[in-house]
């Protein structure tokens, strides 16, 4: 059994960890690139939303280096993603391939399930296994904080990118929790000794949206880097994390951080649509008032939940006071013009900091929601 | 004088129209619906962005209606049965139509969740009984009532044996909208096809069919069309061909479509998919129409 899953992001050293300690061979699919794009567009249906075409153009070129068994997510609605592993399946079969698919809906006996069909070898191997994964998830959520506030402050940026690789293969390689812990930890010492440029004060500005487009830079044209590079400070609101949290271990504080947001959503959108929509919108309101600089909305074209928040949102920027960019993707959107669009969003968020708009807020000390929005270690607070 | 409650002609509209609009009248209301879907009806609902084309019209209504009525009727259907969803768009309209038109009327906009027993829809009777003065018992019985007028029992039809039989799939919405859909329907039946839509498949079978697919469809409105369009394929004989009338940015079709696209292929039945949006040419879907007929068999054996 040589198994693959779907990229998002980093979640493959986190599969890779879990799957091996199974005892189950691991074989990601290679980086999401143009030809991911190409290969799955062209067997999905043509209006299918993007992370449905690129993940399956990640089983495509995995099936055909050698994998035989697909892991991924199943799902019940309202959004799409539910429904994604049963159309891929059988555009997947009717291309000829033989494969077998684990399909882990979101309830416990369904992971259990998946559990059993992974550990042929018995269930021993299952504690240490999920403690090695949720440290390397951990781990590479605090890599990538460090980096997103390190980048804007930096004289190089290319010298924090460097070093949140290597800091990302030395996860990769940990071979036990401390290990993965360490990486993360020897990121931060790194980075403090990388010289700090002289640029302005760097700008805050919140990530919201639909959670794959946010987190796999294959298709969202590397969007936290670049504005980094601009000296933007981002705060993604979505991290791994939350994500498993959320959704699979569904713990109490990722749950209270999901309250507090429907419950800022709730004068603008009143009810749960599917998706991540409801915490665009939240998120965006909460930040309005946390002395963010501005917010910049991602979504696969398309996206339902996200549509509608994107129909939104105006208002809530108009309420909350700041501004807001909304970005859609899909496997034609071309780097370059969404980086014309991010710069002349942040000359305007330059503009506006320099006429004095936030000053009012702009006091972290007072204002800010540790635990909401990770500005972990800049926070007075820890 | 009894207030006027506003009755968008969009989405739901096209399956519970006929109980609403009884409702209301029996609460002491005017219900008052919007007229049929024009182009200016389209234009005037684009200002919501990058939505589909039934969302775009049903906002045109809303707006239409807006300076002439008192409160506007725009319930939140979030589902209709356990584990069934509406899609998140239709989830969204009230939210939607507060942020697009601030100083519209008040909205009636009760929420209706099934997914855990009938008393969010007992509620939301009562509320929008109470939102009119009434009590809640007198709400209930209207409601009561209203249903019973309005429900229509399922009658088998038989259409002309010599034609060759072509079964449309979509959304009442697009289907039963002549704007919206182009009037495929009636084009399709000028070229000399019968055409067969949902109402002529019995709802028991249609639910047997789609229950039978690997996975629950969780979106009610496309569980429905999918277990039609599934009963007719698995009817002897099967029809002559099959048309998916969608809509562009449909996001639940965009999936269902390409189940029945497979599965009409693996019983040989033609499959013609024709996404709609308000730039699509009559010119080019007759010519996509007329193409498609024409390769069908006249007369099976
Ligand atoms: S089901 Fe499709 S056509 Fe209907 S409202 Fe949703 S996206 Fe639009």
């Amino acid at each position: 059994m040589i198994v693959t899953f779907p990229h998002m992001g980093t979640l493959h050293i986190v599969l890779k960890a879990l799957l091996t300690a199974l005892g189950v061979r691991a074989a990601p699919p290679p980086p999401v690139s143009k030809t991911t794009l190409e290969i799955g567009a062209r067997y999905s249906p043509e209006t299918a939303c993007l992370p449905f075409k690129t993940t399956l153009g990640n089983f495509i070129q995995a099936l055909g280096a050698g994998a035989d068994t697909i892991l991924t997510c199943g799902g019940e609605g309202p959004c799409r993603l539910g429904y994604y592993a049963t159309v891929q399946r059988d555009i997947l079969r009717d291309l000829g391939y033989k494969f077998a698919m684990i399909v882990i809906e979101p309830d416990i006996a369904s992971v259990w399930q998946a559990l059993r069909r992974l550990t042929p070898g018995g269930l021993r191997p299952v504690w240490p296994a999920f403690r090695l994964a949720g440290a390397k998830l951990r781990a590479l959520d605090a890599i990538e904080q460090t980096a997103c506030r390190a980048r804007p402050r930096a004289a190089v940026t290319a010298a924090v990118d460097a070093a949140r690789l290597s800091a990302l293969a030395a996860v990769d390689a940990a071979a036990t929790p401390a290990a993965a812990a360490g990486a993360a930890a020897a990121l931060l010492r790194r980075l403090e000794t990388l010289p700090v440029g002289d640029g302005p004060e760097p700008l805050r500005v919140g990530l919201v949206g639909e959670i794959y487009v946010m987190l796999e830079c294959g298709v969202n044209g590397d969007l936290v880097r670049r504005l980094g590079q601009m000296g933007v400070e981002v705060h993604p609101t979505m991290l791994l994390g939350d994500y498993v949290g959320a959704h699979i271990l569904r713990d109490r504080a990722a749950l209270r951080r999901s309250a507090a947001v429907v419950a800022a959503a709730a004068p603008f959108l009143g009810h749960y649509v599917g998706g991540h929509g409801i915490k665009s919108v939240g998120h965006t309101a909460a930040m309005g008032q946390t002395g963010f600089d501005g917010i910049i909305h991602v979504f696969p074209f398309t996206c339902m939940p996200e549509v509608i928040a994107k129909n939104i949102l105006p208002g809530v920027s108009e309420k909350a006071g700041i501004p807001v960019l909304s970005l859609a993707f899909d496997e034609q959107t071309g780097e370059a013009g969404t980086v014309t669009r991010l710069e002349a969003f942040v000359d305007l968020l330059r503009y506006r900091s320099r006429k004095g708009f936030l000053q009012a807020s702009k006091n972290p000390a007072k204002n800010c929601e540790c635990d909401q929005y990770h500005c972990w270690p800049s926070c007075p607070r820890i | 004088m009894p207030p006027t409650v506003g009755i968008p002609r969009g989405l739901l509209y096209h399956y519970y129209g006929d109980i609403w609009s009884a409702f209301f009248r029996r609460l002491g209301a005017i219900p008052a619906v919007s007229p049929e879907t024009t182009r200016a009806v389209i234009e005037a609902g684009n200002c919501i962005d990058e939505v589909c084309l039934p969302v775009k019209a049903f906002f045109g209504h809303a707006r239409a209606l807006a300076d002439k009525v008192d409160l506007l009727f725009l319930p939140r259907v979030v589902s209709v049965a356990a584990g069934h969803y509406s899609c998140p768009k239709i989830i969204g309209l009230p939210d939607i139509m507060r942020a697009a038109f601030p100083g519209g009327p008040p909205l009636i906009a009760p929420t209706v969740d099934l997914r855990t027993g009938r008393g969010s829809l007992l509620r939301a009777i009562t509320g929008v009984g109470g939102t009119l003065g009434r009590s809640p018992l007198y709400s209930l019985y209207a409601w009561q009532r209203a249903w019973r007028e309005c429900r229509r029992p399922y009658t088998a039809a038989v259409g002309a044996a010599d034609l060759p039989r072509v079964a449309l799939v979509g959304h009442p919405y697009i289907l039963r909208d002549r704007q919206i859909s182009m009037d495929v329907t009636g084009k399709l039946a000028a070229m000399g096809v019968d055409v067969l839509t949902a109402d002529r498949v019995d709802p028991r079978a249609a639910d047997q069919a789609a229950a039978a697919l690997p996975k629950n469809i969780f979106w009610h409105y496309c569980r429905r069309l999918a277990g039609a369009a599934l009963a007719f394929l698995g009817a002897s004989p099967p029809p002559a061909g099959m048309i998916f009338l969608t809509s562009f940015a449909c996001g639940p079709d965009s999936l269902v479509g390409e189940q029945l696209r497979r599965q009409a292929g693996h019983r040989g039945v033609p499959f013609l998919l024709l996404a709609l949006d308000e730039h699509t040419a009559e010119a080019g879907l007759v010519t996509r129409l007329e193409a498609f007929t024409d390769m069908l068999p006249r007369r099976r054996p």
